[in-house]
């Protein structure tokens, strides 16, 4: 009990006395979350999009492969990832092993089936009406794409949320991918794994609070944006 | 060669259309002519709603042609569908503000002209009041509040076609009164061509130049014959019923079905001062006249009755209405013989 009232004092004291270590681990990790959710938003929104709207051969199937890797584990989109830009694999002469953008690379890929699979629900979920009554009064083309969109966006503001979740709690990736160096590729995740690894529990719960809050933090954001919405 | 004269904005030709082999609307021939108003009647699922969304080019009927302002409109581009617009039978709000949503068609259409100015002027239209509603979101709206701003939506585009599938439908009186309203002042202003639907045959005779009968997909009769839906009851002997509204019945012979829709002869009513006893006809009701006009029919006069909910026209000579002296807010008998309804 008491390295959980430490922990808290420790989080404070990082937080309050401006820890560069503990700053960089907290910037590396908002970047590396926020970056993926941006690439996984403007990929999965029109795949999620025409996989509802869109009618063609197959489409049953690839939803069933879409929700099912729902429950994709981070080390196995680590290790997959790892395969294809390690110095021997078929993306390695871009050096992405240990870098920021590996990260990012792998946590899109990580949370892709979240948006692509919640915003296919989204629309699937809005009344049939709706598409009739967008065209009776003139949308057409790109204008109709996005006033559905739009009209779903508390389901896909949802979708987002749960996708920034998945992306800044993993830690497979982080440390398989970025390496967990010190400055550079050290994310919240793998700070906790190394320091509760050499018995700093304390310290492990100062960061996961750190991480709670931040979670806390975005998550108020996007409920008062959905609010002003 | 198909001849499309100059005054038609419809010419529908030989349309077939159905949905997995379970219905099919069927319609050989169809003009609607440039800024008139056509009214169409029948029961749930008739084919109106399917028909409505063939004229609003919503859908593609599976055969035929349509002729729209003169030409094919398959092929054609989509800038046609600015020039009609069709309230659903159960119209959607987007979810946004009540001003967001009138003013979404013009913003559809690249206007962005005094958008606060006319969609205030669209309020006022169906009674609504600009300043309690602009800023309200969908859902504090209440149903009827919510169809006024649906249809303010539509009239502020100041449509060629306006088509409304049953506007006045599961609505309060004072909404559905302002709606027509609404449409009736929008319909003289700008000389839009109304295509609607309604179960209110009142308001219907009052506001279409012509109305025609849809059954089973099919056009089945023009509306110049009085019109009574079911549903119908068996109650003695050949007699079927239906009841109105203080619990008067029409009588009537045998229907198709009970929902079946009956048609009655404007000449085959009989009007008395007095309500008239031993006589053969079954049906003797009592109602108001509402309104007084030429008939069609040579050397007559349309006299409108409101009989407990229904309305019935019947064409009586100039020479009866004289010697009955009947003027509009009179009471009157109305009578007619149960084998008088025809069934569609």
């Amino acid at each position: 009990m008491e390295y959980l009232i430490d922990g808290f004092i420790r989080a404070a004291q990082l937080l309050l006395r401006g820890n560069e270590e503990a700053y960089s681990t907290i910037w590396t990790t908002l970047k590396v979350s926020s970056l993926s959710i941006i690439f996984s938003l403007l990929l999965g929104l029109p795949s999620g999009f025409m996989l509802s709207y869109l009618n063609f051969p197959g489409k049953k199937q690839i939803r069933a492969v879409v929700d099912t890797l729902l429950a994709l584990p981070t080390v196995v989109v680590g290790i997959f990832i790892y395969g294809f830009i390690s110095k021997r694999g078929p993306l390695g002469e871009f050096n992405l092993l240990f870098t920021i953008s590996g990260i990012v690379a792998a946590q899109t890929i990580l949370i892709l089936p979240i948006v692509i699979s919640l915003t296919a629900s989204a629309i699937e979920g809005l009344d049939n009406r709706l598409m009739l009554t967008l065209i009776t009064l003139g949308a057409k083309g790109k204008q109709l794409v996005f006033s559905i969109i739009y009209e779903a966006r508390y389901a896909i503001f949802t979708a987002a949320v749960t996708a920034y979740g998945r992306a800044i709690s993993e830690v497979g990736i982080s440390m398989m991918i970025g390496g967990n160096i010190k400055w550079h590729t050290r994310t919240i995740t793998t700070a906790i794994a190394l320091e509760s690894g050499k018995g700093d529990f304390a310290m492990g719960i100062a960061l996961g609070i750190i991480l709670l809050s931040i979670a806390l933090f975005v998550n108020c954001s996007l409920i008062m944006l959905r609010r002003k919405a | 060669m198909i001849e499309i004269d100059n005054t038609s904005l419809y010419r529908v030709i030989n349309i077939k259309h159905g949905y997995n082999n379970r219905f099919r609307l069927e319609i050989p021939d169809l003009t609607i002519n440039k800024g008139i108003s056509i009214g169409f009647i029948g029961s749930n699922g008739s084919g109106k709603s399917t028909l409505f969304r063939i004229l609003a080019f919503l859908e593609t009927p599976s055969e035929g042609t349509i002729f729209f302002n003169g030409k094919n409109v398959y092929g054609r581009p989509l800038s046609i569908k600015n020039d009609v617009t069709l309230l659903l039978q159960k119209p959607y709000l987007l979810k946004r503000s009540v001003f967001e949503n009138i003013v979404y068609g013009l913003k559809m259409r690249g206007e962005k002209k005094n958008l606060k100015q006319r969609a205030f002027e669209a309020l006022r239209w169906v009674g609504l009041s600009p300043e309690d509603f602009s800023q309200r979101r969908w859902f504090e709206l209440s149903g009827g509040e919510a169809q006024r701003v649906a249809i303010a939506s539509r009239l502020i585009l100041k449509p060629k076609v306006l088509i409304l599938d049953e506007p006045t439908s599961n609505i309060d009186q004072l909404s559905a009164s302002l709606i027509k309203e609404a449409i009736t002042a929008i319909r003289n202003r700008f000389n839009t061509t109304l295509i609607i639907s309604s179960h209110d045959h009142v308001w219907l005779n009052k506001v279409a130049d012509n109305i025609l009968i849809i059954h089973n997909g099919r056009i089945t009769g023009s509306g110049t014959e009085n019109i009574i839906e079911g549903p119908w009851y068996h109650d003695k002997d050949d007699l079927w019923i239906k009841t109105l509204l203080d619990g008067k019945k029409i009588f009537a012979t045998k229907p198709l079905n009970p929902d079946s829709i009956a048609l009655l002869n404007p000449s085959e009513i009989i009007i008395a001062n007095v309500k008239q006893s031993h006589i053969s006809a079954q049906n003797i009701l009592n109602g108001v006249i509402t309104s007084m006009s030429t008939a069609n029919e040579f050397e007559k006069i349309k006299v409108n009755v409101e009989i407990h909910g229904i309305s019935l026209a019947c064409n009586l000579t100039q020479h009866a209405v004289h010697e009955l002296k009947l003027l509009p807010g009179k009471n009157v008998w109305v009578i007619f013989k149960a084998s008088s309804l025809k069934w569609q």
